[in-house]
């Protein structure tokens, strides 16, 4: 599925990046790479975008972003 | 004056600093890391210096440059980089660090670099040392967030880790100067001995990311630095998920960001006022102190209004930069900008900006010139530019001064209105900015190309208040440096031109009866004459050549305009306005030979628009220029935007006018 239908506050497996050429590469190249485990912790008001823990880290997707990230 | 070891200075002039250096002066040393690493802290320590850090991704904007401090042997010459999100499609800042690393950039060539890496986000960070280390450049990694790894239940062995990797790896950490020595006694080692810098196993990571971060977690897992004490903690135990429960809360998100920017703005307000008092009474009794001491004559007027009423127009907005900067600081430390630029995000986009033009649109309420410069950390092309183009409406802290006296003028005696009034402008800039914004958006550029957010927010921490106040005063003397010389030669300037021109070569005689001085040094001199010339253009405006004077030399910056009419109006009126306030005798100027005033509601609020709209400062012209590299942006904003000015003061006048407003 895609990460906009995961629920919150669960672990999640990076399936696959998909998405423009360049935004696919820079999302993997910030760590979001297919088989890495992450969780969506928070969506900001509007429900845009959202806060995704990967890597230790925090970042804030767009929806359309996280749209091309599908978990299982 | 006392020069300070750091330097921010453009690139340009850096990189003509360097050619001139030969290869057998001191090292050159980058450094290098992502965003909100710890750079810039630690730039400070390595230097003495003080400058630019703050815990928001992206605020080394300009390259800074300082020499090591001498405990720390030989002098290095230090070089802090913007921080690389990636190297995938960068930013133009990104593009910069990127080119010097590589070495591809002309004159800045790094003999090594300081990688800095946070502890708390090891992978990802050590895929960026990798990156550089692949470059060919020898490498040092400082391990920075040391202090917060406790929080994430994780320890890290530096020494194991540096086996792992094949490079030094020094934990320190910038703002108390930890481990800065160790440091660069690891960065003297790798650079006095012979080592190749392909051969270590960070140079040897594949490019390919998914099997370069398998191969990285691979070898930190075998390295046995790293440790998990316990289970991997979700984000609902951490300490920063649960203030970002509340701080992007469904509903309490907004109020609370509203309410932060309001509480900043009030203290700018309120807080500042004991102090510009100040400023403005030790100005005054200077002034009458130069005038008691020297003999009466120009030069004890030029020295008392000239000089001392320039510098006092600078001075005395002063304490409200510097309250507005170490707020700002003070965010940025804490890690809130970030939430805030992910909070507006949406609604930005929505007007064809991006969540990271929140942080230049803040920076413009106080000057557009570093809000300018600011924008560099906004990927994509067309929401940087966009963002520059609508920075000038942002109601900088020069037009405060302004406002402060037209309001008073229009609202004369009630506090508490020109307040609200002064409120509602600033809230307008912003409405009108986003407009703005989302009209050219539409109708101007057409269907947008697709950005990216993929924004880091940093950890929550305390900020050190040592490191908020000495930041604050860096960026606000660099400041008054930047704005107050010219200011004050400028009003010096303008002072001569409004009491010297072609019909009287000197001034008249003291003992001449005070009215018809000031009459004729006035209407004879420069400034009265260029005011003259463009007298057709002001009367739709409903104001006078001498208003026209204050309008052109509000071009060097908006804050001149008072320190202008204090000057023009003080020579216009007679000896008895001159001892009275500048209110005074705005209130009872006159057009030349009749009894209709200048400064009436329709004209005041006239003026008011002009200033909100006009860009009326040539350092801003001159930034946008260097940021957008063209003439034709830089023009085109300073023709539009006063323009728009001055087309929508005349019909605010005449509307006002025809409806019976004086």
């Amino acid at each position: 599925m895609s990460l906009l239908d995961a629920p919150h506050n669960e672990w999640r497996r990076i399936e696959s990046i998909n998405g423009p050429e360049d935004e696919r590469r820079r999302l993997l190249d910030l760590g979001l790479t297919p088989g890495e485990e992450l969780a969506v912790v928070q969506s900001v008001p509007f429900g845009d975008p959202l806060v995704v823990l990967v890597r230790g880290m925090r970042l804030a997707l767009r929806r359309r972003e996280a749209a091309w990230i599908r978990v299982v | 004056m006392k020069t300070s070891p750091v330097q921010t200075i453009s690139p340009e002039v850096l990189t003509r600093a360097e050619g001139q250096e030969t290869r057998s002066g001191p090292l050159t040393v980058c450094l290098a890391g992502v965003p909100n690493a710890g750079k810039t802290a630690l730039m400070n320590a390595l230097t003495g210096g003080s400058f630019h850090t703050a815990n928001y991704p992206g605020v080394t904007v300009t390259l800074s440059r300082g020499r090591s401090r001498p405990e720390f042997g030989p002098a290095l010459n230090l070089v802090d980089l913007p921080g690389v999100h990636s190297t995938v499609a960068p930013s133009p800042e990104e593009e910069l660090a990127c080119r010097v690393i590589e070495g591809r950039h002309q004159l800045i060539k790094p003999d090594a670099l300081i990688v800095v890496v946070d502890a708390t986000q090891l992978e990802r960070h050590l895929k960026f040392a990798a990156y550089a280390a692949s470059q060919g450049k020898r490498i040092v990694i400082a391990l920075t967030m040391m202090d917060l790894l406790a929080r994430s239940n994780v320890s890290i062995n530096s020494g194991k880790l540096s086996d792992a990797l094949g490079v030094p790896v020094i934990p320190v950490d910038g703002r108390t100067s930890w481990g800065v020595e160790e440091l660069m006694t690891a960065l003297a080692r790798v650079t006095s001995q012979p080592v190749d810098p392909f051969d270590n196993a960070l140079a040897r990571l594949p490019e390919e990311p998914v099997a370069a971060y398998a191969e990285l977690r691979e070898m930190l897992g075998r390295s046995g630095a790293f440790r998990r004490n316990g289970s991997l903690m979700l984000a609902r135990d951490s300490f920063t998920a649960r203030v970002d429960r509340v701080v992007l809360h469904k509903y309490l998100g907004f109020p609370i960001f509203f309410l932060l920017l309001g509480g900043l703005f009030a203290s700018i307000f309120w807080a500042a006022q004991p102090f510009m008092n100040l400023i403005d009474w030790s100005f005054k009794e200077a002034g009458q102190i130069v005038l008691a001491i020297l003999p009466a004559g120009v030069v004890a007027r030029f020295l008392a209004e000239g000089i001392l009423g320039g510098v006092g127009a600078v001075a005395i907005f002063f304490p409200q930069i510097v309250i507005l900067f170490f707020l700002m600081t003070l965010l940025e430390d804490s890690g809130y900008l970030s939430r805030g630029a992910a909070l507006v995000d949406r609604p930005l986009s929505y007007l064809g900006l991006h969540g990271r033009s929140f942080v230049p649109m803040l920076s413009g309420y106080a000057c557009a010139i570093p809000a300018v410069l600011a924008a560099r950390t906004i990927p994509s092309k067309r929401e940087r530019l966009l963002t520059i183009w609508i920075i000038p409406l942002m109601s900088c802290s020069a037009r405060l001064p302004v406002y402060a006296l037209l309001l008073a003028a229009l609202l004369p005696g009630s506090a508490g209105r020109a307040g609200l009034a002064l409120a509602s402008i600033y809230v307008a800039s912003l409405l009108i900015g986003a407009l703005t914004a989302g009209l050219i958006s539409r109708f101007i550029l057409g269907k947008r190309s697709a950005s990216m957010l993929a924004m880091e927010m940093p950890l929550y921490r305390k900020p050190l208040i040592k490191t908020t106040l000495r930041m604050t005063w860096t960026r606000s003397s660099a400041y008054l440096k930047k704005a107050g010389m010219p200011i004050v030669v400028i009003s010096s300037c303008l002072w001569l031109l409004s009491n010297f021109g072609f019909g009287s070569r000197q001034p008249q005689p003291e003992h001449q009866p005070a009215p018809v001085i000031a009459q004729s040094e006035l209407d004879s001199s420069f400034a009265a004459q260029l005011g003259q010339q463009i007298e057709p253009l002001l009367h739709p405006m409903g104001v006078d050549w001498r208003v026209g004077v204050g309008l052109i030399s509000a071009f060097a910056a908006r804050e001149v305009f008072v320190s202008t009419m204090a000057i023009v109006f003080h020579i216009a009126g007679d000896e008895g306005t001159r001892q009275e306030g500048l209110l005074e005798s705005m209130r009872a100027a006159t057009f030349t030979g009749t009894s209709q005033h200048v400064f009436t509601t329709s004209s005041v609020i006239g003026l008011l628009v002009f200033f909100f709209f006009s860009l009326q400062c040539l350092s801003t012209v001159a930034v946008v220029k260097s940021e957008t590299n063209s003439w034709r942006m830089a023009g085109l904003q300073l023709l539009f935007y006063t323009g728009l000015g001055y087309i929508l003061s005349v019909a605010v006048v005449q509307g006002l006018r025809l409806s019976g407003v004086s």
